[in-house]
């Protein structure tokens, strides 16, 4: 399982399966410069595989306006 | 994806500019943007001394740090509005930031002058935010002009300016068409005003202030109408997506091949200004708009 944190906003949503960075900002609906993906402090690149058991944040960045 | 620049492990990815950087390259690069920025657009100098506005915003706290990394004598502006359960905490973010940086800091203080927003709020009728938005601008070349600053500068980004200039072309609003840029050269009355993050985007400028670990989330104006994807940022972000670089390719040729036309077309009607007869800043009128706020707002005081 992998457990994604949503700021702001601050929601967490759990995944069963997901292979690449770019797999998870597609399920939420945001494109590759909409936010920033991190784990353990470093920020990844869509092409990026995920592994069972990561913690990842998701900071979106576009703001009002 | 391996860094463009020195084939590390990549930690950003930028499609615009076919290019992936890992950390040090990437700061190395948004350093090289705001350089080319301020050079390309003459913005300022050494010798300038700079206000930055502060807003608590990550754009603008971005701003100043690289402006301080970059040996300008930059210091800091923070206009405290006053709004209950958002001013207090972005104030709290800036002066914490500009203490952690060894950098000055102005607090221009609305309560203090008559003009806490909420009060504002209740007394006028006009959109709250086009006259706080108003009183801000006010406020920051003022405090330009009285400190001495040579050149007023702002946190925003490309994203920021191409919405502007894409909401103005569909109005073909002129007056506004005529002053969209990253230079707004002084004036009798006027600061010169600079947005030096003009070449970076939302994205860049998040991503900047991630690795630099510079406070990203500030308590929202509760008269905000809070975050939202505008139809006109979907379509242009729709548009960068299917052709990279429309963006920055959309801004710049505005700049180079429009922007002179709506000037010249301003110039011809442009109004003739005089200082306020209260506070000095330049006005058409006898009285400044932010004056005449403050007599309407009324006894106001410490309001
Ligand atoms: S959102 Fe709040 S701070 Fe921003 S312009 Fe409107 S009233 Fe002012
Ligand atoms: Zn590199
Ligand atoms: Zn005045």
């Amino acid at each position: 399982m992998i457990t994604v944190r949503i700021t702001p906003g601050d929601r967490v949503l759990t995944f069963d399966r997901l292979n690449t960075v770019l797999q998870l900002l597609n399920k939420l609906g945001l494109g590759m410069t909409d936010a920033l993906v991190a784990r353990d402090g470093v920020l990844l690149t869509p092409d990026r595989k995920l592994r069972r058991g990561d913690e990842l944040t998701v900071r979106v960045v576009v703001s009002r306006g | 994806m391996k860094c463009s620049r020195c084939r590390d492990l990549a930690e950003i990815a930028l499609p615009s500019h076919h290019a992936g950087f890992c950390r040090p390259c990437f700061l190395e690069y948004f350093s090289r943007q705001v350089e080319k920025a301020v050079r390309h657009h003459r913005m300022f100098g050494r010798g300038d001394r700079i206000l930055v506005a502060l807003s608590g915003g990550k754009d603008s706290l971005a701003l100043f740090r690289e402006l301080r990394h970059q040996g300008y004598d930059a210091t800091g502006l923070f206009v405290d509005l006053a709004i209950p359960g958002s001013s207090d905490a972005a104030r709290a973010v800036v002066e914490g930031f500009c203490a952690s940086l060894g950098a000055p800091l102005l607090v221009a203080d609305m309560a203090a002058e008559g003009l806490p927003i909420p009060l504002v709020k209740a007394k006028v009728k006009r959109p709250i935010c086009s006259v706080c938005g108003k009183v801000k601008r006010h406020y920051f070349n003022r405090t330009a002009l009285e400190h001495g600053f040579t050149v007023l500068a702002t946190g925003h980004n490309l994203d920021d300016e191409v919405g502007r200039l894409f909401s103005n072309v569909l109005r073909w609003d002129a007056a506004y068409l005529s002053d969209t840029g990253p230079v707004l050269p002084a004036e009798s009355g006027f600061a010169r005003k600079v947005k030096p993050l003009c070449r970076l985007t939302e994205y860049e400028t998040a991503a900047y202030c991630f690795f630099r670990d510079i406070p990203h989330h500030v308590a929202a104006c509760p008269y905000s109408g809070g975050a939202s994807f505008t139809v006109r940022k979907q379509l242009m972000n729709g548009l960068e997506k299917e052709s990279p670089g429309s963006k920055q390719a959309f801004y710049e040729g505005f700049l180079e091949r429009a922007r002179h036309a709506f000037a010249a077309l301003e110039q011809e009607k442009g109004q003739v200004l005089a200082p306020c007869v209260e506070c000095g800043c330049p006005t058409s009128a006898e009285l400044c708009g932010v004056c005449r706020l403050r007599r309407q707002v009324g006894e106001g005081g410490q309001g």
